[in-house]
Protein backbone atom coordinates (compact mmCIF):
# COMPACT_ATOMS: atom_id res chain seq x y z
CA UNK A 1 0.00 0.00 0.00
CA UNK A 2 1.31 3.09 -1.07
CA UNK A 3 2.28 5.92 1.62
CA UNK A 4 2.71 9.44 0.32
CA UNK A 5 4.05 11.65 3.67
CA UNK A 6 5.63 15.33 3.52
CA UNK A 7 6.78 16.75 6.92
CA UNK A 8 7.79 20.21 8.18
CA UNK A 9 7.36 21.53 4.41
CA UNK A 10 8.72 24.92 4.05
CA UNK A 11 8.41 26.40 0.36
CA UNK A 12 9.22 30.38 -0.46
CA UNK A 13 7.87 32.42 -3.67
CA UNK A 14 10.25 35.37 -4.82
CA UNK A 15 11.95 35.16 -0.78
CA UNK A 16 8.63 34.95 0.82
CA UNK A 17 7.46 32.02 2.91
CA UNK A 18 4.15 30.57 1.34
CA UNK A 19 4.04 26.96 3.02
CA UNK A 20 4.96 27.19 6.75
CA UNK A 21 5.61 23.85 7.91
CA UNK A 22 3.09 21.34 6.70
CA UNK A 23 2.43 17.33 7.20
CA UNK A 24 0.58 15.71 5.33
CA UNK A 25 -0.11 12.11 4.66
CA UNK A 26 -1.76 10.57 1.45
CA UNK A 27 -2.66 6.68 1.67
CA UNK A 28 -3.12 4.61 -1.30
CA UNK A 29 -6.80 4.06 -2.42
CA UNK A 30 -7.40 7.18 -0.24
CA UNK A 31 -8.36 10.59 -1.56
CA UNK A 32 -7.00 14.06 0.16
CA UNK A 33 -8.88 16.88 -0.18
CA UNK A 34 -6.95 19.63 0.95
CA UNK A 35 -8.84 22.96 0.55
CA UNK A 36 -8.28 26.33 1.74
CA UNK A 37 -9.58 29.87 0.22
CA UNK A 38 -7.24 32.21 -2.66
CA UNK A 39 -4.11 32.56 -2.37
CA UNK A 40 -3.48 29.90 0.89
CA UNK A 41 -0.56 28.18 -0.86
CA UNK A 42 -2.58 25.56 -2.42
CA UNK A 43 -0.89 25.41 -5.85
CA UNK A 44 2.73 26.38 -4.57
CA UNK A 45 2.55 23.17 -2.12
CA UNK A 46 1.77 21.01 -5.15
CA UNK A 47 3.61 22.27 -6.94
CA UNK A 48 6.76 21.56 -4.61
CA UNK A 49 5.88 18.10 -4.68
CA UNK A 50 6.49 17.72 -7.98
CA UNK A 51 9.15 19.75 -8.52
CA UNK A 52 8.17 22.53 -10.70
CA UNK A 53 9.39 25.03 -7.50
CA UNK A 54 11.87 24.37 -5.08
CA UNK A 55 11.68 23.70 -0.89
CA UNK A 56 13.29 25.05 1.11
CA UNK A 57 13.51 22.32 3.89
CA UNK A 58 11.26 19.11 5.48
CA UNK A 59 10.43 16.25 3.56
CA UNK A 60 8.30 14.50 0.75
CA UNK A 61 8.53 10.99 1.19
CA UNK A 62 7.29 8.21 -1.56
CA UNK A 63 7.32 4.57 -0.18
CA UNK A 64 10.33 5.57 1.69
CA UNK A 65 11.75 7.51 -1.35
CA UNK A 66 13.20 11.08 -0.54
CA UNK A 67 11.90 13.29 -3.48
CA UNK A 68 12.64 16.51 -2.31
CA UNK A 69 15.91 16.99 -3.72
CA UNK A 70 14.73 15.18 -7.32
CA UNK A 71 14.35 17.35 -10.90
CA UNK A 72 10.48 16.87 -11.40
CA UNK A 73 11.12 14.45 -14.31
CA UNK A 74 12.56 11.37 -11.67
CA UNK A 75 9.95 12.12 -8.99
CA UNK A 76 7.53 11.07 -12.18
CA UNK A 77 9.75 8.50 -12.72
CA UNK A 78 9.37 7.36 -8.96
CA UNK A 79 5.61 7.16 -9.47
CA UNK A 80 4.33 10.91 -8.83
CA UNK A 81 1.88 12.80 -10.76
CA UNK A 82 1.10 16.15 -10.98
CA UNK A 83 -2.31 17.07 -13.13
CA UNK A 84 -1.86 20.96 -12.88
CA UNK A 85 -4.20 23.51 -12.92
CA UNK A 86 -5.62 24.95 -15.88
CA UNK A 87 -5.32 21.65 -18.16
CA UNK A 88 -2.59 21.64 -19.79
CA UNK A 89 -2.29 19.70 -22.37
CA UNK A 90 -0.16 19.67 -25.60
CA UNK A 91 -2.51 21.99 -27.64
CA UNK A 92 -0.89 20.92 -31.28
CA UNK A 93 -1.07 17.04 -30.37
CA UNK A 94 -4.16 14.82 -30.95
CA UNK A 95 -5.73 13.46 -27.89
CA UNK A 96 -4.28 10.17 -28.28
CA UNK A 97 -0.86 11.65 -29.33
CA UNK A 98 -1.37 13.68 -25.67
CA UNK A 99 -2.04 10.10 -24.24
CA UNK A 100 0.81 8.19 -26.57
CA UNK A 101 3.83 10.41 -25.01
CA UNK A 102 3.22 9.65 -21.82
CA UNK A 103 2.34 5.97 -21.69
CA UNK A 104 4.79 3.97 -19.72
CA UNK A 105 5.78 0.71 -20.83
CA UNK A 106 3.19 -1.26 -19.00
CA UNK A 107 0.36 0.81 -19.55
CA UNK A 108 -1.91 0.60 -22.01
CA UNK A 109 -4.45 3.56 -23.66
CA UNK A 110 -7.18 1.21 -23.26
CA UNK A 111 -6.88 1.91 -19.32
CA UNK A 112 -7.35 5.99 -20.50
CA UNK A 113 -10.71 4.91 -22.51
CA UNK A 114 -11.94 2.91 -19.87
CA UNK A 115 -11.88 5.71 -17.65
CA UNK A 116 -13.04 7.80 -19.83
CA UNK A 117 -14.50 6.10 -22.77
CA UNK A 118 -15.73 9.86 -24.22
CA UNK A 119 -12.45 10.50 -25.32
CA UNK A 120 -12.08 7.85 -28.13
CA UNK A 121 -14.64 10.02 -30.45
CA UNK A 122 -12.48 13.09 -30.10
CA UNK A 123 -9.14 10.48 -30.23
CA UNK A 124 -7.95 12.34 -33.46
CA UNK A 125 -8.69 15.55 -33.04
CA UNK A 126 -6.08 18.22 -31.78
CA UNK A 127 -6.18 18.72 -28.07
CA UNK A 128 -6.49 22.12 -28.44
CA UNK A 129 -9.55 22.09 -30.25
CA UNK A 130 -11.41 20.01 -27.33
CA UNK A 131 -13.82 21.41 -24.80
CA UNK A 132 -12.91 22.43 -21.33
CA UNK A 133 -14.13 19.52 -20.36
CA UNK A 134 -12.46 17.17 -22.45
CA UNK A 135 -9.30 18.67 -21.65
CA UNK A 136 -9.52 18.22 -17.30
CA UNK A 137 -10.41 14.35 -19.02
CA UNK A 138 -6.91 14.65 -21.64
CA UNK A 139 -4.51 15.60 -18.53
CA UNK A 140 -6.13 13.23 -16.19
CA UNK A 141 -5.93 10.10 -18.42
CA UNK A 142 -2.54 11.58 -19.68
CA UNK A 143 -1.68 11.18 -16.03
CA UNK A 144 -2.96 7.75 -15.45
CA UNK A 145 -1.21 5.74 -18.41
CA UNK A 146 1.55 7.27 -16.82
CA UNK A 147 1.17 4.75 -13.87
CA UNK A 148 1.88 7.12 -11.43
CA UNK A 149 0.78 5.83 -7.59
CA UNK A 150 0.64 9.25 -6.41
CA UNK A 151 -1.64 11.74 -8.40
CA UNK A 152 -1.62 15.27 -7.42
CA UNK A 153 -4.84 16.88 -8.80
CA UNK A 154 -5.30 21.09 -8.82
CA UNK A 155 -8.31 22.58 -9.39
CA UNK A 156 -9.94 20.11 -12.12
CA UNK A 157 -13.30 21.71 -11.94
CA UNK A 158 -12.65 25.36 -12.45
CA UNK A 159 -14.90 26.69 -15.17
CA UNK A 160 -16.54 23.65 -15.95
CA UNK A 161 -20.50 22.77 -15.87
CA UNK A 162 -21.75 21.07 -13.03
CA UNK A 163 -22.22 17.55 -14.63
CA UNK A 164 -18.79 17.64 -15.95
CA UNK A 165 -17.71 18.10 -12.75
CA UNK A 166 -19.63 15.39 -10.73
CA UNK A 167 -18.56 13.25 -13.83
CA UNK A 168 -14.94 14.34 -12.85
CA UNK A 169 -14.99 13.63 -9.34
CA UNK A 170 -16.83 10.25 -10.35
CA UNK A 171 -13.43 9.05 -12.01
CA UNK A 172 -11.42 10.51 -9.34
CA UNK A 173 -12.77 8.08 -7.11
CA UNK A 174 -12.19 5.45 -9.49
CA UNK A 175 -8.92 6.18 -9.12
CA UNK A 176 -8.81 5.90 -5.41
CA UNK A 177 -10.04 3.08 -5.61
CA UNK A 178 -8.26 1.35 -7.74
CA UNK A 179 -5.42 1.92 -5.03
CA UNK A 180 -3.93 5.32 -6.06
CA UNK A 181 -3.19 7.89 -3.45
CA UNK A 182 -4.96 10.57 -4.79
CA UNK A 183 -4.63 14.32 -3.29
CA UNK A 184 -7.05 16.41 -4.43
CA UNK A 185 -7.42 20.71 -3.96
CA UNK A 186 -10.61 21.60 -5.46
CA UNK A 187 -12.77 24.96 -4.94
CA UNK A 188 -15.88 23.20 -4.79
CA UNK A 189 -15.73 22.37 -1.15
CA UNK A 190 -18.81 20.25 -0.64
CA UNK A 191 -18.25 17.88 -3.88
CA UNK A 192 -14.45 17.23 -3.05
CA UNK A 193 -15.63 16.31 0.53
CA UNK A 194 -18.60 14.25 -0.35
CA UNK A 195 -16.15 11.51 -2.21
CA UNK A 196 -12.87 12.22 -0.39
CA UNK A 197 -11.44 10.36 2.69
CA UNK A 198 -9.45 13.08 4.38
CA UNK A 199 -9.53 16.52 4.51
CA UNK A 200 -6.54 19.13 5.12
CA UNK A 201 -7.36 22.82 5.02
CA UNK A 202 -4.64 25.12 4.61
CA UNK A 203 -4.91 28.75 5.63
CA UNK A 204 -1.46 31.26 5.09
CA UNK A 205 0.70 28.22 4.23
CA UNK A 206 -0.25 26.35 7.20
CA UNK A 207 -2.79 23.18 7.82
CA UNK A 208 -5.78 24.25 10.36
CA UNK A 209 -7.76 20.98 9.91
CA UNK A 210 -6.51 17.75 9.34
CA UNK A 211 -9.31 15.26 9.82
CA UNK A 212 -12.55 13.48 8.73
CA UNK A 213 -14.19 14.47 5.16
CA UNK A 214 -16.93 13.31 6.97
CA UNK A 215 -17.11 15.30 9.37
CA UNK A 216 -16.39 18.40 7.89
CA UNK A 217 -18.87 18.14 4.94
CA UNK A 218 -21.85 17.80 7.94
CA UNK A 219 -20.70 21.21 9.44
CA UNK A 220 -20.13 23.71 6.70
CA UNK A 221 -19.96 26.37 9.44
CA UNK A 222 -17.06 24.93 10.94
CA UNK A 223 -15.35 25.09 7.37
CA UNK A 224 -16.13 28.43 7.11
CA UNK A 225 -14.69 29.67 10.03
CA UNK A 226 -11.37 27.19 9.61
CA UNK A 227 -11.37 29.05 5.59
CA UNK A 228 -11.98 32.41 7.17
CA UNK A 229 -9.71 32.09 10.37
CA UNK A 230 -9.95 34.81 13.07
CA UNK A 231 -11.86 36.81 10.80
CA UNK A 232 -14.88 35.10 11.22
CA UNK A 233 -14.18 34.10 14.97
CA UNK B 1 18.79 35.94 -70.93
CA UNK B 2 20.71 32.71 -71.31
CA UNK B 3 23.69 33.95 -69.17
CA UNK B 4 20.76 35.03 -66.61
CA UNK B 5 19.72 31.15 -66.83
CA UNK B 6 23.25 29.82 -66.33
CA UNK B 7 23.74 32.07 -63.38
CA UNK B 8 20.47 30.96 -61.32
CA UNK B 9 21.11 27.26 -61.90
CA UNK B 10 24.90 27.79 -60.54
CA UNK B 11 22.87 29.35 -57.03
CA UNK B 12 20.76 26.02 -57.10
CA UNK B 13 23.41 24.10 -54.67
CA UNK B 14 23.64 27.05 -52.49
CA UNK B 15 20.09 27.52 -52.23
CA UNK B 16 19.98 23.89 -51.46
CA UNK B 17 22.36 24.59 -48.66
CA UNK B 18 20.37 27.65 -47.22
CA UNK B 19 17.49 25.32 -47.32
CA UNK B 20 18.83 22.67 -45.29
CA UNK B 21 20.32 25.50 -43.32
CA UNK B 22 17.03 27.24 -43.34
CA UNK B 23 14.86 23.66 -42.06
CA UNK B 24 17.80 23.39 -39.15
CA UNK B 25 16.94 27.48 -37.98
CA UNK B 26 12.64 25.76 -37.54
CA UNK B 27 14.04 23.25 -36.28
CA UNK B 28 15.85 24.70 -33.59
CA UNK B 29 13.39 27.38 -32.81
CA UNK B 30 10.28 24.98 -32.78
CA UNK B 31 12.00 22.38 -30.35
CA UNK B 32 14.12 24.35 -28.13
CA UNK B 33 12.85 27.43 -28.71
CA UNK B 34 15.97 29.27 -29.65
CA UNK B 35 16.45 31.68 -32.75
CA UNK B 36 19.67 30.38 -33.63
CA UNK B 37 22.40 33.04 -34.66
CA UNK B 38 25.80 30.71 -34.50
CA UNK B 39 23.91 27.73 -36.41
CA UNK B 40 26.44 28.33 -39.59
CA UNK B 41 29.20 29.34 -37.31
CA UNK B 42 28.66 25.79 -36.00
CA UNK B 43 28.51 23.91 -39.24
CA UNK B 44 31.74 26.36 -39.84
CA UNK B 45 33.72 24.55 -36.91
CA UNK B 46 32.78 21.30 -38.81
CA UNK B 47 33.70 21.97 -41.99
CA UNK B 48 36.65 23.51 -40.90
CA UNK B 49 37.80 20.48 -38.89
CA UNK B 50 36.66 18.36 -42.13
CA UNK B 51 39.54 20.76 -44.17
CA UNK B 52 42.29 20.63 -40.93
CA UNK B 53 42.12 16.23 -41.30
CA UNK B 54 42.11 16.33 -45.14
CA UNK B 55 45.15 18.72 -45.28
CA UNK B 56 46.93 16.17 -42.23
CA UNK B 57 46.38 13.66 -45.01
CA UNK B 58 43.10 11.33 -44.58
CA UNK B 59 40.99 10.09 -46.69
CA UNK B 60 38.02 12.36 -48.16
CA UNK B 61 35.41 10.40 -46.81
CA UNK B 62 37.05 9.93 -43.43
CA UNK B 63 37.43 13.68 -43.13
CA UNK B 64 33.83 14.36 -43.96
CA UNK B 65 32.52 11.54 -41.04
CA UNK B 66 34.44 13.61 -38.81
CA UNK B 67 33.79 17.03 -39.47
CA UNK B 68 30.00 16.14 -39.20
CA UNK B 69 30.74 14.83 -35.82
CA UNK B 70 32.74 18.19 -35.08
CA UNK B 71 29.40 19.99 -35.96
CA UNK B 72 27.32 17.59 -33.68
CA UNK B 73 29.87 18.53 -30.95
CA UNK B 74 29.73 22.49 -31.64
CA UNK B 75 26.39 22.43 -31.46
CA UNK B 76 26.46 20.13 -28.57
CA UNK B 77 29.07 22.51 -27.07
CA UNK B 78 26.15 25.67 -27.72
CA UNK B 79 23.63 23.47 -26.77
CA UNK B 80 25.05 22.66 -23.25
CA UNK B 81 25.56 26.52 -22.58
CA UNK B 82 21.78 27.13 -23.57
CA UNK B 83 19.93 24.60 -21.52
CA UNK B 84 22.56 24.93 -18.42
CA UNK B 85 22.76 29.04 -18.09
CA UNK B 86 19.46 30.11 -20.25
CA UNK B 87 16.77 27.37 -19.94
CA UNK B 88 14.16 29.65 -17.92
CA UNK B 89 15.36 32.99 -20.45
CA UNK B 90 12.71 34.53 -22.52
CA UNK B 91 13.14 34.16 -26.79
CA UNK B 92 15.19 37.72 -27.27
CA UNK B 93 17.24 36.89 -24.09
CA UNK B 94 18.70 33.48 -25.93
CA UNK B 95 18.38 35.08 -29.34
CA UNK B 96 20.77 37.90 -28.17
CA UNK B 97 23.06 35.11 -26.47
CA UNK B 98 23.32 33.56 -29.41
CA UNK B 99 24.51 36.64 -31.29
CA UNK B 100 27.34 37.31 -29.09
CA UNK B 101 28.28 33.63 -29.33
CA UNK B 102 28.32 34.20 -32.77
CA UNK B 103 30.76 37.28 -32.69
CA UNK B 104 32.71 35.00 -30.16
CA UNK B 105 32.85 31.88 -32.33
CA UNK B 106 34.23 33.99 -35.41
CA UNK B 107 36.77 35.31 -33.40
CA UNK B 108 38.47 32.91 -32.46
CA UNK B 109 37.24 30.28 -35.48
CA UNK B 110 39.45 33.34 -37.38
CA UNK B 111 42.37 33.01 -34.97
CA UNK B 112 42.59 28.96 -35.01
CA UNK B 113 41.99 28.48 -38.97
CA UNK B 114 44.42 31.55 -40.28
CA UNK B 115 42.07 34.34 -40.31
CA UNK B 116 42.18 34.74 -44.76
CA UNK B 117 44.48 32.82 -44.93
CA UNK B 118 43.39 30.04 -48.25
CA UNK B 119 42.43 26.20 -47.13
CA UNK B 120 41.87 24.36 -50.19
CA UNK B 121 38.15 22.90 -49.85
CA UNK B 122 38.24 19.87 -51.65
CA UNK B 123 34.79 19.22 -53.87
CA UNK B 124 33.28 16.47 -51.53
CA UNK B 125 30.49 16.12 -54.75
CA UNK B 126 32.69 16.98 -58.11
CA UNK B 127 31.66 17.17 -61.66
CA UNK B 128 28.37 17.75 -63.91
CA UNK B 129 25.34 15.72 -63.50
CA UNK B 130 23.49 16.48 -66.84
CA UNK B 131 22.71 19.71 -69.12
CA UNK B 132 19.73 21.40 -68.43
CA UNK B 133 18.97 23.56 -71.65
CA UNK B 134 22.27 23.67 -72.94
CA UNK B 135 23.20 24.44 -69.06
CA UNK B 136 25.83 22.56 -67.08
CA UNK B 137 24.13 21.22 -63.74
CA UNK B 138 26.40 20.16 -61.28
CA UNK B 139 26.47 17.18 -58.75
CA UNK B 140 26.61 19.33 -55.86
CA UNK B 141 23.55 21.40 -56.91
CA UNK B 142 21.45 17.93 -57.44
CA UNK B 143 23.04 16.64 -53.95
CA UNK B 144 21.93 19.71 -51.77
CA UNK B 145 18.36 20.11 -53.59
CA UNK B 146 17.81 16.42 -52.93
CA UNK B 147 19.28 16.25 -49.25
CA UNK B 148 17.52 19.30 -48.69
CA UNK B 149 13.97 17.43 -50.09
CA UNK B 150 14.74 14.70 -47.82
CA UNK B 151 15.95 16.18 -44.72
CA UNK B 152 12.32 18.48 -45.01
CA UNK B 153 10.39 15.04 -45.34
CA UNK B 154 12.20 13.14 -43.02
CA UNK B 155 12.22 16.00 -40.31
CA UNK B 156 8.28 16.08 -40.69
CA UNK B 157 7.83 12.24 -40.85
CA UNK B 158 10.18 11.94 -37.69
CA UNK B 159 8.23 14.27 -35.70
CA UNK B 160 5.18 13.02 -36.83
CA UNK B 161 5.44 9.26 -36.24
CA UNK B 162 8.17 8.48 -34.07
CA UNK B 163 8.14 8.26 -30.43
CA UNK B 164 11.22 10.45 -29.80
CA UNK B 165 9.39 13.08 -32.10
CA UNK B 166 6.31 12.41 -30.17
CA UNK B 167 8.10 13.71 -26.93
CA UNK B 168 10.17 16.58 -28.82
CA UNK B 169 6.78 18.18 -29.83
CA UNK B 170 5.55 17.64 -26.24
CA UNK B 171 8.40 19.52 -25.11
CA UNK B 172 8.25 22.39 -27.78
CA UNK B 173 4.41 22.74 -26.48
CA UNK B 174 4.67 22.89 -23.38
CA UNK B 175 8.46 22.11 -21.64
CA UNK B 176 6.92 22.09 -17.97
CA UNK B 177 4.35 19.80 -18.62
CA UNK B 178 6.42 17.20 -20.77
CA UNK B 179 9.09 16.88 -17.79
CA UNK B 180 6.41 16.15 -15.45
CA UNK B 181 5.50 13.14 -17.74
CA UNK B 182 8.82 11.91 -17.13
CA UNK B 183 10.38 13.13 -20.72
CA UNK B 184 14.15 13.63 -20.61
CA UNK B 185 13.78 17.54 -21.68
CA UNK B 186 17.68 18.02 -21.53
CA UNK B 187 18.50 14.80 -23.18
CA UNK B 188 16.27 15.73 -26.10
CA UNK B 189 16.88 19.49 -26.54
CA UNK B 190 20.63 18.51 -26.22
CA UNK B 191 20.29 16.05 -29.28
CA UNK B 192 18.47 18.86 -30.87
CA UNK B 193 21.47 20.70 -30.82
CA UNK B 194 23.79 17.73 -31.80
CA UNK B 195 21.79 16.98 -34.77
CA UNK B 196 21.43 20.24 -36.48
CA UNK B 197 25.04 21.02 -36.05
CA UNK B 198 26.51 17.76 -38.13
CA UNK B 199 23.66 18.27 -40.57
CA UNK B 200 24.09 22.37 -40.43
CA UNK B 201 28.13 20.88 -40.90
CA UNK B 202 27.91 18.87 -43.76
CA UNK B 203 25.64 21.40 -45.93
CA UNK B 204 28.44 23.87 -45.35
CA UNK B 205 30.90 21.43 -46.39
CA UNK B 206 29.44 20.75 -50.11
CA UNK B 207 28.81 25.05 -50.58
CA UNK B 208 32.29 25.77 -49.28
CA UNK B 209 34.22 25.54 -52.24
CA UNK B 210 31.63 28.13 -53.84
CA UNK B 211 32.60 30.96 -51.22
CA UNK B 212 34.79 32.91 -50.11
CA UNK B 213 36.28 29.92 -47.77
CA UNK B 214 37.58 31.46 -44.39
CA UNK B 215 35.59 31.01 -41.21
CA UNK B 216 33.94 34.39 -40.86
CA UNK B 217 32.00 34.22 -44.29
CA UNK B 218 30.69 30.77 -43.42
CA UNK B 219 29.47 31.33 -40.29
CA UNK B 220 27.26 34.72 -41.98
CA UNK B 221 25.51 31.84 -44.36
CA UNK B 222 23.45 32.24 -41.13
CA UNK B 223 21.66 35.35 -42.63
CA UNK B 224 20.36 33.74 -45.76
CA UNK B 225 19.36 30.56 -43.18
CA UNK B 226 17.25 32.85 -40.95
CA UNK B 227 15.63 34.40 -44.19
CA UNK B 228 14.76 31.35 -45.54
CA UNK B 229 13.63 30.22 -42.27
CA UNK B 230 11.36 33.78 -41.59
CA UNK B 231 9.81 32.73 -45.41
CA UNK B 232 8.34 29.36 -43.28
CA UNK B 233 7.55 31.94 -40.91
CA UNK B 234 9.80 29.69 -38.31
CA UNK B 235 7.08 26.88 -38.04
CA UNK B 236 6.80 25.50 -41.95
CA UNK B 237 9.44 23.19 -43.04
CA UNK B 238 8.19 23.24 -46.29
CA UNK B 239 8.05 26.65 -47.14
CA UNK B 240 11.78 27.28 -45.81
CA UNK B 241 12.93 24.64 -48.25
CA UNK B 242 11.10 26.51 -51.20
CA UNK B 243 12.28 29.86 -49.67
CA UNK B 244 16.18 28.64 -49.38
CA UNK B 245 15.99 27.32 -52.87
CA UNK B 246 14.54 30.34 -54.17
CA UNK B 247 17.18 32.93 -52.31
CA UNK B 248 20.03 31.11 -54.03
CA UNK B 249 18.40 31.34 -57.67
CA UNK B 250 18.24 34.56 -56.86
CA UNK B 251 21.60 35.31 -55.54
CA UNK B 252 22.55 33.81 -58.75
CA UNK B 253 20.88 35.70 -60.84
CA UNK B 254 21.46 39.31 -59.32
CA UNK B 255 25.27 37.79 -59.97
CA UNK B 256 24.70 37.79 -63.34
CA UNK B 257 23.17 41.08 -64.33
CA UNK B 258 26.68 43.37 -64.54
CA UNK B 259 25.85 46.52 -62.68
CA UNK B 260 23.84 44.70 -59.48
CA UNK B 261 26.49 41.31 -59.10
CA UNK B 262 28.50 43.10 -56.79
CA UNK B 263 25.50 42.74 -54.22
CA UNK B 264 24.72 39.72 -54.53
CA UNK B 265 25.83 39.15 -50.86
CA UNK B 266 22.56 41.88 -49.86
CA UNK B 267 19.87 39.43 -51.16
CA UNK B 268 19.32 37.34 -48.19
CA UNK B 269 18.71 40.79 -46.10
CA UNK B 270 16.77 42.21 -48.89
CA UNK B 271 14.67 39.05 -48.56
CA UNK B 272 14.78 39.21 -44.86
CA UNK B 273 13.76 43.17 -45.04
CA UNK B 274 11.05 42.05 -47.64
CA UNK B 275 9.26 39.33 -45.26
CA UNK B 276 9.74 41.32 -42.67
CA UNK B 277 7.72 44.30 -44.43
CA UNK B 278 4.66 41.88 -45.83
CA UNK B 279 4.31 40.25 -42.11
CA UNK B 280 3.43 43.72 -40.79
CA UNK B 281 1.31 45.27 -43.57
CA UNK B 282 -1.61 44.20 -41.58
CA UNK B 283 0.00 45.62 -37.91
CA UNK B 284 0.45 48.83 -40.31
CA UNK B 285 -2.97 48.68 -41.91
CA UNK B 286 -4.71 48.17 -38.43
CA UNK B 287 -2.49 51.26 -37.17
CA UNK B 288 -3.85 53.37 -39.65
CA UNK B 289 -7.00 52.81 -38.99
N1 LIG C 1 5.35 33.46 -8.71
C1 LIG C 1 5.07 33.95 -7.50
N2 LIG C 1 5.91 34.83 -6.91
C2 LIG C 1 5.64 35.31 -5.70
N3 LIG C 1 4.56 35.00 -4.99
C3 LIG C 1 3.70 34.14 -5.52
C4 LIG C 1 3.89 33.58 -6.80
N4 LIG C 1 2.86 32.77 -7.05
C5 LIG C 1 2.05 32.82 -5.98
N5 LIG C 1 2.53 33.65 -5.05
C6 LIG C 1 1.93 33.93 -3.76
O1 LIG C 1 1.88 32.74 -3.01
C7 LIG C 1 0.67 32.66 -2.28
C8 LIG C 1 -0.02 31.36 -2.54
O2 LIG C 1 -0.40 31.28 -3.90
P1 LIG C 1 -1.02 29.96 -4.52
O3 LIG C 1 -1.20 30.17 -5.97
O4 LIG C 1 -0.19 28.81 -4.08
O5 LIG C 1 -2.43 29.91 -3.79
P2 LIG C 1 -3.68 28.96 -4.05
O6 LIG C 1 -4.08 28.45 -2.73
O7 LIG C 1 -3.39 27.97 -5.11
O8 LIG C 1 -4.75 29.99 -4.56
P3 LIG C 1 -5.95 29.81 -5.63
O9 LIG C 1 -7.09 29.19 -4.89
O10 LIG C 1 -6.25 31.23 -6.03
O11 LIG C 1 -5.43 28.98 -6.76
C9 LIG C 1 -0.15 33.88 -2.69
O12 LIG C 1 -0.04 34.83 -1.66
C10 LIG C 1 0.50 34.41 -3.92
O13 LIG C 1 0.43 35.80 -3.96
MG1 LIG D 1 -4.15 27.52 -7.00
Amino acid sequence: MTTFSIGALQVDRSGIPVIRGVDLEAKGGEISVLLGSNGAGKTTFLESLSGIIPVRSGFINLDGVELAKLRPGARAKTGLSHVEQGRTVFPAMTTEENLKVALHPDADLKEAYDLFPELLQRRNVEAGMLSGGEQQMVVIARSIVNRPRVILIDEMSSGLAPVIVSRLMRAVRQLADDGIAVVLVEQFAALALAIGNRAYVLRRGQIVYDGDCAALARDPAHLHRLYLGDAAA
Amino acid sequence: MDSLFTAAVAGLSAGGAYAILGVCAIFTYRLVAVVNFTGAAIGAAGTFAMVALFELGMPLLLAVLFGVAAGALAGLAIGLVMTTWFAGSNASTKAAVTAALLVGIIAVGLRLTGGQHPHYFPEIIPGSAFRLAGVEVTWAAVTTLVLSVAFTLLTEQFLARTRTGLQLRALSQRPMAAELIGIRVRLLALGVWAVTGGVTAFALMIIAPLRSPDFASLSLLVVPALAAALIGAFSSFRAALIGGVMIGLLEGSVSAIGPVSQYRGAVPFLVILAVLLWSQRGARWDEAR
